[in-house]
């Protein structure tokens, strides 16, 4: 007869992190099979980087060729910030020496999604030599607390 | 050089060479320093390019042209082996088994990668630092003597991993510079930081100003390659550069 071996809750733990992961690298893989610019729309979608620390969610985003003053990041939803900036000049294609497209572009544009509760009327924004950066403190809804 | 990664020769190579690459990984600092080389040195023309179906199935146009994702630039005392495309995880070791193997039969004097080494808060940094990690004592104390700084303990993650690996194995000269960068953000600075620690070494006096001035540019340029560089380094795990590593005496 066989025996089935009980998992440890550490092993399941391990397990399910394993598969989300996993899922969350196909999304990102799907989400990046796209072209980085939107030629109806004239936008250029930056770079960004998402962080989670204990207290807060950093955003950066890199942001070449912008003013500090045309960059505007706007809430969407509870979970999702929208950003956009203003290239100084205009970039075609043939500026990178690419003919078998047309178009230009002039501004930045992009949406994020913020991987935990924060609250988004805390929002910190800096500009530092052509990166973005934006803070967003944490929103602990559940606490467990240890007896 | 094994079956599968062939490099053809389209030009006589000089032997006694110093052989340097520049692949994409963090910052893209490797591929942004060589693309500087090829255009500040005169006569730094391809001289040869891998063949290799480990390659995706891709061709880089240039002028109309088709070329590998891989090739190889030279003059009489310089080989740069740059890589147009991020190399998949699965696929580094024979790819830069094949570039060691095939350096080694030119008879280069050192093999060096140029690459980046990620910091946080990069934004805030103004003075990089570059740090090397060699294959021999000897070539460790060469670089100590310049004034590199030695990256003493740690992890490193990719194609300049496992180039120091190979060439410690055979005990071939080899150095890996790396330069504080941005992870996820080409980095220009980086990479003139990660040439002027190259010309202290090798007396390859290289002008970094143009590259200075282009930063911009070259930001704007390098984000597609970038974004699958990204791709390629969450799957070898390249955040373990960031871990402190246990070491059992």
């Amino acid at each position: 007869m066989s025996t089935r071996r009980r998992r440890s809750i550490f092993e399941i733990i391990s397990e399910y992190y394993d598969s989300l992961e996993e899922m969350a690298e196909q999304i990102e893989e799907t989400l990046f099979e796209r072209p980085s610019w939107n030629q109806k729309a004239c936008t250029i979608e930056p770079l960004r980087d998402v962080t989670v620390t204990p207290k807060e969610v950093i955003v950066t985003v890199d942001l070449p060729y912008t003013e500090e003053n045309t960059v505007q990041v706007k809430p969407l939803s509870k979970n999702t910030i929208e950003i956009s900036a203003e290239m100084r000049r205009k970039i075609r294609f043939d500026d990178f020496g690419i003919t078998h497209y047309k178009g230009e572009f002039q501004k930045f544009h992009c949406q994020t999604r913020i991987p935990v509760p924060v609250f988004m009327e805390k929002m910190e924004v800096q500009f530092k030599r052509g990166i973005l950066e934006i803070h967003l403190p944490r929103k602990h809804e559940h606490t467990i607390s240890m007896e | 050089m094994s079956d599968e990664v062939k490099i053809i020769e389209k030009k006589e190579i000089p032997s006694g060479a110093i052989m340097l690459y520049g692949f994409p990984d963090v910052g893209l600092v490797g591929v942004i320093a060589a693309s500087h080389l090829i255009s500040e040195f005169k006569g730094l023309g391809e001289v040869a390019y891998m063949d290799s179906k480990l390659l995706p199935p891709l061709i880089v146009l240039h002028e109309g042209l088709p070329h590998s994702p891989i090739r190889i630039f030279g003059n009489h005392n310089v080989l740069l082996a740059v890589s147009e495309t991020a190399i998949s995880a699965d696929t580094i070791y024979p790819i830069m088994n094949a570039l060691i193997d095939w350096g080694k039969s030119k008879d280069v004097k050192v093999m060096i990668s140029l690459s980046g080494i990620p910091i946080q808060d990069r934004q805030n940094v103004q003075e990089l630092k570059v740090f090397a990690a060699a294959s021999t004592p000897e070539m460790l104390k060469m670089v100590k003597e310049k004034g590199t700084e030695i990256m003493n303990e740690g992890y490193m993650v990719g194609p300049q991993a496992i180039m120091l690996q190979q060439c410690a194995k055979t005990g071939l000269p080899a150095i890996t510079l790396l330069a504080q960068c941005f992870p996820n953000y080409p980095d220009p600075e980086a990479a003139a930081e990660v040439l002027k620690e190259l010309e202290k070494i090798t007396a390859l006096k290289v002008d970094v100003s143009k590259l200075l001035d282009k930063g911009e540019e070259i930001r704007l340029r390098a984000r597609d390659v970038m974004r699958r560089t990204q791709q390629e380094m969450s799957k070898m795990k390249k955040t373990q550069e960031y871990d402190i590593p246990l070491y059992v005496s």
